[in-house]
């Protein structure tokens, strides 16, 4: 165990010294996490598609109320053919149309009628219960208003301010509001899903990059000297594994806590990230071993780039698996990324613990054990004939 | 650098009787290609044992064998009257193994790769420590022991090589065609060290296709040719094969192919094979023969421009055994 330990180390020695490998390693992956929260990261809020045709203050007031909602963005839109057009395409995720005769209806009592509009078979609970608090709460603002003034206490909109003072000074409808809103996006904070992504897909490209380094060792015939001394195939092949297990952990563990401390992303239970990082990282490593057992030079090694990057955007570490078509994601699954990536989704958006993600868990060691079985017999036998 | 026998300490005193390296019977095929087939020889304290043979002959496989790198198809190894096995710590360890390729990390410094194969061998971390300094003075590396083997020139990265397989004290050093591509002073420096070596009481085993490292060298040569020892012995011994027999060397132009095929032919050549520019002959009473010899070239269009009688050397031995060349 020792001498595979010496091989370990030396793994990592030749890793350290590599400036490129480093900066490949620690600092691009977080540079590209703060790069994609700052773009992208308001991308995972649902958009929400806003026709106001009405031109009264209590429908601007509905639409201020929405746009200020930070779980949702509103796109407004001209007329309600626009609307569907947009709900339809996916330029918008859901719509409501205020109508044009809103703030009227809403003074004289009459009721009125907000259009929701929503893709078939989607479910938009999410937006819509915020619509919905949001749209109720002006509601009790405008009864108790209609109520005030009914009573002589003066015109509505003296009515509906002093409504509106007295529901801020009782705050507890509103934080139960805010609260459901809340709920359904909980942890999900602008860098989170892209830093398990972004996780996801270097500890598996820097495992392969770093195969280079294993070729090396078995082309100028380190290996086989390493076989002379009273070391057994058996110990080189655990040595070399236990080596980049340890840099792809390594990586992991840092990202981990780079992400959480510099862009304070929520990695939810603890237990269930290490377990993946720990999953993911056995199956990097195994492929690691498999490319650096079959490949005979360096240059070819340049190819498992690509192939790295490519596997890692079909497994939806580029775009989220949900954008993709039910086939694609089903396509995406032959990659250990997007089991890893679903497991990184489901910790972080619903909390989930080990048990929620026993599937992903057990589908990577399988990937793992498979690969790694395949790429020691293959070591072994490289260096032994 | 000949200052290695001075510090060689855990060799063995040549006065124990029991070969160092006892080898019998190696044998390995790959696929139906037989490499090796039937090796065997004995090397003792302070003997310097010599595999000469062309490209291909199965050095390298049998020196693979002997150190436990390769399984063996047959045949058995014992080390120090220990039998080799894939798992045999203690044979492997009384061996010092230099392959004839540059094995050595090139990222990592020379110390570093002292290091790196101390521990594989089982060292204590003072002794790594004591033994590469010492190692480093004798390959003369002590002043760029902290820089990386890339930055090294091709002798510096062969000493180092060398190095490596002295580091633990061993009592067989292998060493699998060392001087290959390598400067002349770097070659005879190598080949200095492997002397002095011997000298205090290593058992060596070397291999090569060079002919005069191999008469500099080895006390014993064993000339090895299609996986197979077609004869051992010392220098004398071997040359004693030639009998009455001379070796001609002609330097010649033309179709020298169809010249030696037609040399060949005759009765009163024993061999005869062609180079890149002459053909070498064994004969008998080569004086006598010469003439027919000339008539002969010229008649196959090819024209004799020198001919030299050699004195009996391996080389003449190997052509003499095999009817080839041992460099073409
Ligand atoms: N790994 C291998 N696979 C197949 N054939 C091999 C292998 N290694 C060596 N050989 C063949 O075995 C024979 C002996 O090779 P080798 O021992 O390397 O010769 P040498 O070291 O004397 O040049 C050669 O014909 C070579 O082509
Ligand atoms: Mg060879």
């Amino acid at each position: 165990m020792n001498r595979a330990l010496s091989i370990a180390t030396v793994n990592a020695t030749r890793l350290a010294r590599d400036r490129v490998g480093l900066f490949f390693l620690f600092v691009l992956p977080i540079v590209l996490i703060l790069l994609l929260g700052v773009s992208f990261g308001g991308g995972f809020e649902p958009t929400l598609g806003v026709v106001s045709t009405g031109s009264g203050p209590l429908a601007s007031e509905l639409v201020d109320a929405l746009a200020y909602e930070d779980v949702i963005e509103i796109d407004r839109l001209d007329g309600a053919k626009q609307l569907i057009d947009a709900v339809e395409r996916g330029g918008v995720d859901a719509g409501i149309v205020v109508p044009a005769g809103y703030d009227r209806q809403l003074r004289s009592g009459e009721r009125t009628e907000i259009e929701f509009i929503e893709p078939a078979g989607t479910t938009t609970a999410a937006i819509r219960t915020t619509v919905e608090a949001i749209v109720v709460d002006q509601a009790a603002r405008v009864r108790a208003a209609r109520f005030a003034s009914e009573r002589g206490a003066g015109d509505f909109g003296e009515a509906i301010q002093t409504a509106g003072l007295v529901q801020d000074q009782s705050p507890g409808i509103e934080v139960v509001v805010m609260e459901e809103g809340e709920s359904t996006f909980e942890g999900l904070g602008q860098f989170d899903l892209g830093a398990a992504s972004q996780l996801v897909l270097f500890m598996f490209v820097n495992s392969l990059a770093a195969t280079v380094a294993l070729i090396q060792t078995r082309r100028l015939g380190v290996s086989r000297r390493m076989l002379s001394t009273p070391t057994s195939a058996r110990t080189i092949v655990a040595g070399e594994a236990l080596g980049r297990f340890v840099v792809a952990m390594g990586q992991g563990v840092f990202i981990i806590f780079a992400a959480s401390l510099l862009f304070g992303v929520d990695w939810g239970d603890p237990l269930a990230a290490s377990a993946l990082v720990m999953a993911f990282a056995l199956v990097s490593t195994g492929a690691a071993m498999f490319f650096g057992a079959v490949l005979s030079n360096e240059q070819q090694a340049g190819a498992l780039t690509p192939l790295s990057l490519g596997l890692a955007a079909l497994g939806g570490c580029m775009v989220p698996l949900e954008v993709f078509s039910p086939t694609m994601q089903t396509i995406a699954h032959i990659t250990p990324h997007a089991w890893a990536v679903e497991g990184f989704t489901e910790i972080i958006r619903t909390n989930a613990g080990l048990a929620e993600i026993a599937l992903q868990l057990v589908v990577l060691l399988g990937f793992a054990v498979i690969l790694l079985a395949i790429a020691s017999g293959r070591l072994r036998k490289s260096i032994t004939s | 650098m000949t200052a290695i026998a001075q510090t060689e300490s855990g060799v063995p005193s040549s006065t124990d009787a029991r070969p160092i390296l006892d080898c019998r019977g190696l044998e390995k095929s790959y696929g139906d290609r037989r490499a090796v087939a039937g090796v065997g020889f004995e090397i003792a304290a302070g003997e310097t044992y010599g595999l000469l043979g062309p490209n291909g002959a199965g050095k390298t496989t049998t020196i693979s064998m002997v150190c436990g790198l390769l399984s063996r198809d047959a045949g058995e190894v014992v080390v120090n009257g220990k039998p080799l096995t894939p798992s045999s710590t203690d044979a492997k360890t009384a061996i010092g193994y230099v392959p004839q390729d540059l094995a050595i990390y090139p990222d990592l410094t020379a110390k570093e790769n002292l290091t790196f194969f101390g521990r594989l061998y089982g060292m204590a971390r003072v002794d790594i420590r004591q033994r590469s300094k010492e190692i480093l003075e004798i390959t003369g590396l002590a002043d760029r022991a902290d820089e990386r083997t890339d930055e090294f020139s091709g002798g510096m990265k062969r000493r180092l090589n060398i190095g490596i397989a002295l580091l633990h004290r061993p009592s067989l050093l292998v060493l699998d065609e060392p001087t290959v591509g390598v400067d002349p002073q770097s070659r005879n420096a190598i080949l200095g060290n492997v002397e002095a070596l011997s000298g205090a009481g290593m058992a060596v085993l070397y291999t090569t296709h060079y002919m005069e490292e191999a008469e500099r060298l080895c006390d014993r040569v064993g000339i090895i040719d299609e996986g197979e020892i077609k004869a051992e012995g010392t220098r004398r011994e071997l040359v004693a094969i030639l009998g009455e027999h001379d070796h001609v060397s002609l330097d010649a132009t033309g179709d020298l192919t169809g010249a030696a095929r037609a040399l060949a032919s005759l009765e009163t050549i024993a061999e005869a094979t062609h180079r890149e520019s002459g053909i070498d002959l064994i004969l008998a009473n080569a004086s006598r023969h010469l003439p027919q010899i000339l008539e002969t070239v010229a008649q196959a269009d090819a024209e004799v421009t020198s001919v030299n009688v050699v004195e009996p050397d391996l080389e003449a031995v190997f052509l003499k055994l095999t009817g080839k060349a041992l460099r073409d």
